[in-house]
């Protein structure tokens, strides 16, 4: 039995099977877009309570980005796409500290699970590559073989690191947590996970705001004057 | 910050309540179910898919729900702040306008009192002149007047006295004569005397 480690079809749509994770990532979009929905269905020009804090997230991490990236026209462009990354990592990673709901047969977070995380990697591996191409045009594709042609092969290793070193730092963090947490339910079920818990909040919080900034700064990178 | 306090501890209580029936519900069975399934296979592209899908709904409802109405937001509160920003401005300088207008003002109208009260002062000054000199000829007149009626009165004294002193005198010589004169030549006697003696008297 590898608690946590688990991947099943829940059921078919058509000949598409739906795995538990993907139930899961759309209650989770479920309740980002209700939140969403409740913050601004009715906009104030003074904000206040829901929307005043959902306002502030897309503010902030527009703001963020906006620092990240020099060119402010690019921060505009990606941020969307980096603040949407940021909310669907944190309720992924928080999903699976709700109590009891280890309890729902082959719940995990779906952050836990490694296809999930490679998706999330290869959109920033695009969007990587499509900013930066975008940005410079033809001239983007000089860099691969900058400062020398020899070095073709270590830019093009330097690119394959960045997705996989997103996929597996995610991932591990997420399904580590998950495991620590279980195996400490399993062994000492009161109080003591607790700590383990309030330390997962804080993981939750530093591995999405980690994978949000590396995937910004590599939109930096590849859009930057360097090229 | 009393009611916040209360809310933590519900928070808190709740939480304990829950890891506490997790925890019963653990030590009940034994042993947390493992479900009957399989590790992930890595690479399982359904799942890839399905999360690429996904992600992209969860994009669209962003961009419908978040991003878009909070730009038009960001945008009209920008544009108002704006707005009104220049609108303080406009009463700005329309509050110091109004302000130079009324300091003209008011020294306009100390200057119109100011003249107001000289023109009074001069036509008070013109009056009491005007009465003043007024008094005085009538005063005058009143004098001449006086003055001509005591002459005219003492011209006919004189005439009185005179004639008086004639008819005396010349009772006083008939007597005397104990005889009459025609009474021309005493009267032109008389007269000649009274106008000489009168001459010395007057």
């Amino acid at each position: 039995m590898i608690f946590g480690m688990w991947d099943e079809v829940l059921f078919h749509l058509g000949p598409i099977p739906v795995d538990h994770l993907v139930v899961t990532e759309w209650v989770l979009i479920a309740l980002i877009g209700t939140i969403a929905y409740l913050a601004t269905r009715n906009m104030q020009l003074v904000p206040r309570g829901l929307q005043n804090a959902f306002e502030a997230i897309i503010i902030w991490t527009y703001d963020f980005f906006t620092q990240l990236m020099d060119k402010e026209h690019v921060a505009k462009k990606w941020a969307p796409l980096l603040t949407a990354f940021f909310l669907f990592i944190l309720f992924s990673n928080y999903s699976g500290l709700i109590p009891g709901a280890a309890n729902i047969p082959g719940y995990q977070p779906p952050t836990s699970n490694w296809n999930v995380t490679m998706t999330l990697a290869l959109i920033t591996f695009f969007s990587v590559h499509i900013a930066g191409f975008s940005e410079h045009g033809g001239g983007y594709f000089r860099h691969f073989v900058s400062p020398n042609p020899a070095f073709l092969p270590l830019n093009l290793i330097e690119e394959i690191a960045h997705p996989l070193s997103l996929t597996v730092r995610l991932f591990g963090n997420i399904f580590g947590e998950e495991m620590v947490i279980a195996f400490l339910l399993f062994l000492a079920p009161f109080i003591i996970p607790s700590a383990m818990m309030g330390l997962s909040l804080l993981l939750g919080a530093i591995q999405a705001i980690v994978f949000t900034i590396l995937s910004a700064s590599y939109i930096a990178a590849s859009t930057g004057e360097a090229h | 910050m009393k009611r916040n306090k209360r809310f933590y501890v519900a928070v808190l209580l709740l939480t304990m309540v829950m890891v506490l029936g997790f925890a019963t519900f653990c030590m009940a069975s034994g042993t947390i179910p493992a479900p009957a399934g399989k590790t992930p296979d890595f690479g399982n592209w359904f799942v890839v898919g399905w999360t690429a899908v996904n992600f992209f709904i969860l994009l669209a409802l962003l961009y419908k729900f978040a991003y878009n109405p909070i730009n038009a937001m960001l945008e009209e509160r920008s544009n108002t702040i704006e707005s009104s920003l220049k609108h303080a401005e406009e009463v700005k300088i329309e509050v110091e306008q109004m302000r130079k207008e009324t300091q003209s003002n008011l020294a306009e109208s100390r200057k119109e009192a100011q003249e107001i009260v000289a023109r009074a002062t001069k036509a008070a000054d013109d009056a009491k002149n005007e009465i003043i000199n007024k008094a005085k000829e009538d005063a005058a007149n009143i004098k001449d007047k006086a003055t001509a009626e005591i002459q005219a009165a003492t011209e006919q004294a004189k005439v009185e006295l005179k004639d008086t002193a004639a008819t005396l005198a010349l009772l006083a010589a008939e007597k005397v004569l104990n005889r009459a004169i025609t009474d021309d030549d005493h009267k032109n006697m008389v007269k000649e005397f009274v106008n000489e003696a009168g001459d010395l008297l007057c």
